[in-house]
């Protein structure tokens, strides 16, 4: 990789190291190989949202314009938000794309994902079908989203009612991932999500 | 923010795009890479120029030209800004944030109207791709443009 790029990661690595957010848990970064290229980002679900409590790992993938072009940063652990996919963890954030600038370095990428979970974006969706509950069913969003914390970052909130929703449709021999992510996408209507899956 | 930089003086503006008497010597130096700059991309996109141009060709030739135009309005527009070299005097700014490399005394370095300053290569190779600052995301090109076209 081109010189630069490692001696800035590098740096930037150092300065993750050395921030206040490290010593508040809030986020983190490692090491994923020896040449500099590929690093895992940890961020904590920012309070009084429904991601609170839950730990979310991040891949980054440094590019070899790196500074000249942004990381290229999707979700690793499973999230429910409007401007994350819920399928591949793919991240729509201006930052990422065509507002990337220089000057921003890893601590502010991973700051500003913790800022995106904090307040989404539903009019620039990555994920519709997040977006449209978000929009029309808040409430069924919010349950939604702390119950993937919950079942995928460790958050604090159970919903025995998914559970058992999510167990009925596993009896029938669907895996449990499948079972939560239809019967989110039809608003935990058990009778929607099995014509869903079995016509 | 912002307003700061569409003052009317122009006269300054010129000045300090020409930047100061250390300079100038070398100026010349880099137009004459810029024109060699511009002539091989020259050769690059238009290696069939001599013959006849079909109209399907010439639209091509168009939109080819606009691209060229482009390239080197922009390779222009960074040619206008002005560069000296580090003295270690600035107390703001210690470090290059693009390489993240600390300023050396007699380094090379380019000024942004914005007055954030960059080693000339970190921000040139900056520029080919964006034309605003990295760190405060001004735009370049605008505060440049009505000086740029009077020159």
């Amino acid at each position: 990789m081109a010189n630069m790029a490692v001696s800035r990661i590098k740096r930037e690595f150092k300065e993750v190291m050395r921030s206040e957010e490290i010593v508040q848990c809030s986020i983190k970064i490692e090491l994923v190989n020896d040449s500099w290229t590929e690093l895992r980002g940890e961020i904590a679900g920012p309070p009084d949202t429904p991601y609170e409590g839950g730990k979310f790992i991040l891949e980054i993938k440094v590019p070899e314009t790196y500074p000249f072009n942004p990381p290229k940063v999707r979700f690793i652990t499973r999230i429910w938000h409007p401007n994350i996919s819920s399928v591949t963890g793919a991240i729509c954030l201006d930052i990422l794309k065509d507002n990337w600038a220089a000057a921003m370095t890893l601590r502010t990428v991973l700051l500003s994902l913790q800022a995106l979970l904090a307040a989404a974006e539903p009019d620039d969706p990555q994920d519709a079908v997040v977006a449209y509950q978000f929009k029309d069913k808040y409430d069924l969003f919010l349950l939604t989203a702390k119950h993937w914390t919950n079942a995928y970052a460790g958050g604090p909130h159970t919903f025995p009612d998914c559970d058992s929703k999510i167990q009925r449709l596993k009896d029938m021999g669907i895996d449990e991932h499948d079972a939560r992510a239809v019967l989110s996408k039809e608003n935990w209507n058990l009778e929607k999500a099995t014509e869903c899956l079995f016509s | 923010m912002g307003n700061c930089l569409k003052t009317s003086s122009s006269s300054d503006d010129i000045s300090l795009l020409r930047g100061n008497d250390g300079v100038n010597s070398s100026y010349n130096e880099t137009q004459q890479a810029l024109n060699h700059q511009v002539e091989q991309y020259q050769r690059v996109f238009h290696p069939t120029s001599t013959s006849t141009p079909s109209i399907i060709r010439q639209q091509e030739h168009l939109t080819e030209n606009e691209d060229h135009v482009k390239l080197a309005k922009r390779i222009g527009l960074m040619q206008h800004l002005p560069f000296g070299t580090y003295d270690g005097s600035s107390k703001k700014a210690r470090e290059c944030v693009i390489c993240m490399a600390e300023f050396c005394v007699d380094e090379t370095v380019r000024y942004l109207p914005c007055m954030h300053i960059y080693h000339v290569h970190c921000i040139d190779d900056w520029l080919m791709r964006s034309l605003t600052c990295p760190s405060c995301l001004e735009p370049v090109d605008a505060a440049l443009l009505t000086s740029y076209e009077t020159t």
